[in-house]
This record gives structure tokens, sequence and C-alpha cells, in this order.
């Protein structure tokens, strides 16, 4: 069997995941009472995705061999598993340590993890040298200090505080 | 009335507060739409948050603000560095780059900021006529029809698809089951939530949206170690000075191009899923056909420069009048400023300018007065556009990502919003380099509720589903969605399939149909009129078979 495209893989993936929601669907509980269900409108979105996704699925099979050529013929596209992931390494990186920052929250709290999220961002994408490092520690404390002022005198928002230091 | 509403809506807006924030508002726009990668919608997106804390109206006219100086802002790169900041100032490069860099540069600067200028004057001028004109027709305006209008309003996502229009349908369609998520309005039952009592509370429209647009976009452009070091230029003159006399002599002696790319302009953005990307470009073409010396197109002619600008910022009038008189969002940035307005309760739809006075003169009026604000903030703007420029990338990302989680909490006051940016941020990233359009997937977060709600209460009111097809103005919007599922493919085909030459006169019969079915005088009668260009179009009909069939 010859190798599946990316348009052929997703739209499997999709399909999988509209079953998914089918199924769903049927789990939300009918009130019985009203004309419109609750489950009414998201099972129907559900078909009509399905729908589309089918005609994606047929559509990318059609297409495949010219999207395989095309493919083929695209160096910079990356290849095979750790291609992928070097090439995407920046933005892996950056969505790790914001999940990071999200799960830290409770204990930095915004102003401290803000100020560390984005000195490790500035270090992570513009480099660590001694120079870099004292640049990217001052553009962290300005930024996210202006923005916590800002917001907590200026909008009076109460930020999520951390356990280190529960008064910011 | 009118001028009471309008007295109101002044008074409204006439405190230093809110010029400030207008002010701060229309410079951030005129620096962000100036940044190459970072779109109008962006810039928008990224206000959301600053204006939950303010009143509807307040907030409202910050967004447009922004939305004003974004359009005006992009000309700047388009002009000094030959990279467009945002779609709708491509064609300004056209002419701008090539008359700043045989030594004009303050000249081609002045041509665009007046052209802006005057293209924002007479679409206000159309919005202020024309919106509240359409909003009456709003008054009549039924539950079965309302659905059929939202329903035509999410055919649109076709035409928002681009080249892959299932890609751009699937997109929508997973908007829809995203917004479908949680508690549904009319029985208070969860859906789609698995347990989790965070799936259960569903998506706060704003964290999403930050998410699957800016968050994504910002991973885009840091995408490897070279685009994230870059700066976007090495620009080091901030002495440019605009020649503002020099360039209003030009256009006053102009006027027909700022005219016609101005309605040119309205017109595009009236359209749904149409504007600015598109206006500046036909109305350049426009300009190009109608000049004595088109061959000096391209080379740095002051026509090129008026007539794109004047058109793209006139398409936010046009933009503005579909979304105040009908409730539908056109493009991204108005589906934001809906997206603003429902976060203040206030739910947009065909009678928003009857129910809303106040706040729709407020838009009226902002929109007004953004055009003056930044006409005068653009020589300030220019030199801040230039520091920017010299900015890295990396530094500008890692800061506005700090900058999208506050920005989201500060919505609820809820660490769960910081999640679902994070998460459709993810979700945004990957569709983009899946190639899925994201604007449709917009449309279908900020719709799908809405529809869900027309419809329930139209089942509520009859179960009879043919209620959609007897109300005329539900059988007129079903009419033009199928229409409009069809366009994408009519503008594909069209000159080279045979079938392309049976749209327009079909179209135009069928309409007809609701129009007889309103009743009055004016109806009827358009309604014939349409019957009349129909019978003519189905004359030429042959000789337009022939010519195909000659052609191919």
């Amino acid at each position: 069997m010859k190798t599946l495209d990316r348009d052929t893989i997703v739209s499997i993936l999709l399909l999988l995941f509209c079953g998914f929601l089918i199924w769903a669907g049927f789990q939300i509980r009918d009130p019985q009472f009203g004309e419109l269900p609750p489950a009414a409108w998201p099972q129907g979105v559900s078909y009509v995705l399905t729908g589309f996704c089918l005609i994606y699925f047929f559509q990318s099979l059609s297409r495949r061999e010219a999207a395989l050529a095309a493919a083929a013929e695209d160096t910079e596209r990356p290849r095979g598993i750790i291609g992928r992931l070097r090439h995407f390494s920046n933005p892996i990186a950056c969505f790790a340590l914001y999940f990071l920052f999200l799960i830290t929250l409770p204990f930095f709290g915004t102003l401290i993890g803000g100020t560390l999220l984005v000195f490790l961002l500035l270090t992570l994408l513009g480099g660590a040298g001694p120079r870099e490092l004292l640049l990217h520690a001052l553009i962290a404390c300005i930024s996210v200090g202006a923005m916590w002022s800002l917001f907590t005198f200026g909008l009076r928002v109460l930020l999520p505080r951390g356990e280190i230091m529960p008064g910011i | 009335m009118i001028f009471d509403n309008t007295i109101a809506a002044i008074q409204e807006l006439a405190t230093f507060q809110t010029l400030l924030l207008m002010t701060v508002g229309a410079s951030a726009g005129l620096i962000a739409g100036a940044i190459p990668g970072f779109t109008i919608a962006m810039a928008v997106v990224l206000t959301l948050p600053f204006t939950f804390g303010m009143e509807a109206s307040q907030g409202i006219a910050t967004m447009i603000g922004v939305y004003v100086g974004g359009l005006s802002g992009g000309l700047m790169s388009g002009i000094l560095i030959g990279i467009p900041g945002t779609p709708s100032s491509v064609a300004t490069t056209f002419d701008g780059f090539p008359m700043a860099r045989n030594g004009d540069p303050g000249y081609a600067l002045g041509l665009g900021v007046w052209s802006s200028f005057f293209g924002g004057i007479i679409s206000t001028m159309l919005l202020i006529a024309v919106a509240p004109q359409l909003a009456r027709i709003g008054l009549e305006f039924q539950p079965w029809d309302y659905f059929a209008l939202i329903f035509f309003a999410l055919t649109v996502t076709a035409s928002l698809a681009g080249d892959n229009m299932i890609k751009g349908l699937i997109s929508g369609a997973l908007g829809l089951i995203i917004a479908a998520v949680g508690e549904d309005d009319i029985n208070g039952v969860k859906r789609f939530d698995f347990g989790f009592e965070y799936l259960g509370e569903g998506f706060a429209f704003l964290p999403v949206l930050i998410g699957l647009f800016a968050f994504s976009q910002l991973m885009s452009d840091i995408r490897d170690r070279g685009s994230a070091r870059k700066a976007l230029s090495e620009m080091k003159d901030v002495s440019i000075r605009i020649e503002h006399r020099r360039a209003i002599k030009t256009i006053l002696a102009d006027w027909i191009n700022i005219v016609r790319s101005s309605f040119i302009g309205v017109f595009t953005g009236v359209l749904p899923a149409a504007g600015s990307s598109i206006s500046n470009i036909l109305a350049y073409d426009q300009a190009k056909k109608a000049s004595p010396t088109p061959e000096k197109f391209g080379t740095g002619h002051p026509g090129g420069i008026i007539a794109p600008e004047s058109a793209n910022n006139a398409t936010a009038g046009g933009a503005l009048i579909t979304m105040m008189a009908l409730g539908i969002p056109g493009d991204v940035i108005t589906a934001v400023m809906l997206g603003a307005l429902l976060i203040h309760d206030v739910v947009p739809s065909p009678a928003f300018i009857a129910d809303e006075p106040k706040i729709a003169y407020a838009i009226f009026i902002a929109f007004f007065f953004a055009n003056f604000l930044v006409l005068a903030l653009q020589s300030g703007a220019l030199r801040g556009f230039v520091l920017v420029t010299r900015v890295r990338m990396y530094v500008l990302a890692s800061i506005i990502l700090v900058y999208c989680g506050i920005g989201v909490f500060s919505l609820n006051n809820i660490e769960n919003d910081m999640w679902t940016l994070a998460v459709f941020g993810v979700v945004g990233y990957v569709m983009r380099n899946l190639k899925f359009p994201l604007a449709p997937m917009i449309l279908g977060v900020v719709l799908g509720p809405i529809a869900e709600r027309w419809l329930s209460r139209s089942l509520a009111l009859s179960t009879d589903v043919s209620e959609f097809f007897t109300h005329p103005w539900s059988l007129f919007f079903i009419i033009v969605s199928a229409f409009s599922i069809v366009f994408s493919w009519y503008q594909n085909d069209r000159g080279i399939k045979p079938w392309t030459v049976w749209y327009a006169p079909l179209f135009l019969l069928s309409v007809t149909v609701p129009l007889f079915l309103m009743g009055g005088i004016f109806r009827p009668v358009l309604a014939v009129v349409l019957i009349g260009i129909a019978i003519y179009l189905l004359t030429k009909l042959p000789a337009n078979l022939k010519a195909l069939r000659e052609r191919q």
C-alpha cells in the first residue's frame, strides 16, 4: 500500500472525532420539555461536520497522487518524527513553557510567573549569552511589571496571586 | 429622534476617559496595522480584554479607534519598506513604494494619509444615511426570519474559506461545535462536558478567539530561530515628514478617484466576507482603467495610492452597515465587535439600532471621530512605527503571549480561561499548519449560539418547518443562502463553464418570489425591475453560451 498523504490522515482523524461527537451527542440528557431538545443542535452540527469530513476524505483520496508528488518536491517540508519535532521546536517549547506557567501559576502568581515566563521565552528564542541574559531580565521585569500594574491599579483586576508571595 | 440619539451618543463619548481610550486605541491600531504579520483583526482581538471593564459604547469606540487606525497604519510599511502592514494595503505598495524610492516618501505618505481620511469620511456619511434605513426592515423580522438570516451568515464561511472550500466549511462546523460545548441557553443542560466542570461551563468567546487568532499567529512568527530573531527593518531615518498640503491638492484634483474608490470600498464592505483586502485591489484596478495614463501605474502614480487607501478605509463603514443593520458580522473584525457587544449583554440583531440607539449612534460618532483622530496621530505613529520595526520579533512575541494570558483572565477572573487560551492556541497553530482557514471557525463560534436560540424560538412558536419557506424574509434568506453556497464555485468557473451563465438570471428570478410575497408598493415594483433584468440576461444567454463554447 502506498503512503497516505497528510490530508487523508487528517480527514481520517477528523472522521474519528466526528464518530466520537455523534456518540457524545447521544449522552446529552433530554429534559423532556421544549420543542428543541438540547442534543438536537450539536447532533445536527455533528452530522453536517461528518458530511464535510467525508467529502474531504474522498477529495484527499482523489488528489493523493498529486499531493504526494507535491510533498516529495517540497524540500523545506520536514521528514520523519524527529525532523518534524526539530522543525517545530520553537512553538513546541513555547507552548510547553506556557503550560508550565499555567501549572505553576497558583505557586508563583501572575507577577513572578509572568516575569519568569517572559524571561525564559526570551532566553529560549533569543540566546543565553551574559549580555542577552541581562537584557532579557530587564525586558521581562519592565514589561510584566508594567502590565501587572496597569491591570491591578488601572483596571482594578485581581490577577492570580501565588503562594510564594501572597501579597502580589 | 435622530438628533436626540446623536446628542445622547455624543454626550456618552465626549468624556476625557473615552477620548483618551480612543486615542490610545487609534495609536495602537496605527502601529499594529503598520507591522507586517500583525493583522488588524489581531489588534482588535487584543483590545477586547481592556474593553470588558468599560461601558459597551466606550468599549466599541475604543475598538473602532483600533480598527480605523489599523486600516490607516498599513500604508506606512507598504510605502516605506514595501511590505504591506495588512492585506488591505497590498495595492498601496504598487505605487507607494516606488514613489518613496523615487525620493518622495513624504508625498506618498501624505497621499495615503489624506486618502484614508476622505475615504473614511465618505463611508461615515453613507453609514449614517443607510444603516438606519436598512434597520427599519429589521423590525419586520420574526424568529423564522432571524434564523434564516443567521443561516445565511453561516454560509458566508464558504466564501471565507479561500482556496479550499471544504476545509473552510469544516472549520466553520468546528466553530459551531466549540460554541455548543457547555450549558445550553434554553434548557440549561450540559453538553459535551464528559463530567468535567471546566467543559460544563463552556468556552468563553474571548479566550477562544485570542487563542485561535493571536496566540497561533505569534507561534507562526517565531517558528524558526532566524525569523524569531529578525527585526522587521533596520530603517534608521525617523525624520520623514508627511507633505500634507501637496497631497491635499493632488487628492482634490483627483476627486472622482476618491469618490469612486470610496463607493467601491463601502459596497465591498457591505458584502459579507469581502472586506478591505479585496476592495483596495478592486479600487486600484478601476483607477488604473479610468486613468488617461494607465501605463504610469506601478511606477509611483498618485492615483495608485489614492484609490486603494480611500477604498480600504471606506470598507470599514460598509462592514459596520451590515453589522448594525442586519446583525451579521461581515468579517473577523466585525465578528469580534459583535462578540464584544455580547459580552456587554447587547445581542446584535436587525433590531439593534431600534433597541440600542445609544450604542448604535455612538458607533456612528466614534467612527466619524476616529478618522480625524487617526489623521492627527499619523505623524507621531510614523516615529513609533520606525522604532517598533527595530524590535526583534521574539521580544514582541514573548511579551504579547503573557499579555494575552493576563488579558483573558481579566474577562471573568477565572484561571480556566487562561487554559482555554493555551488549548485553542495549540488548536489554531495546528489548523494554520494544516492550511485550515480560521476565519470561518470564528464565525461559527460567534453565530452558533445565536442561530440555535432563534431556531428554538421558531420551533416554540410552531413546529411546522414550512414556516421557514412561507415567511417572505425567511424565504428570501434561504434563497440567498443557496446561491451564496454556490457563489465560490461560480467565481471559479465564471467564463469557463456554461452553467455559470444561468447563475445571475436564476438568482434574480428566485429573489423576486419573496419580494412579491412581502407586499406593499416598493418591493413588488423592485421585483418587476429584477424580472426585467433577468429577462434581458436570458435573451443574452444564447450569445454568451456561444462565445463560451468558441473560447473553449
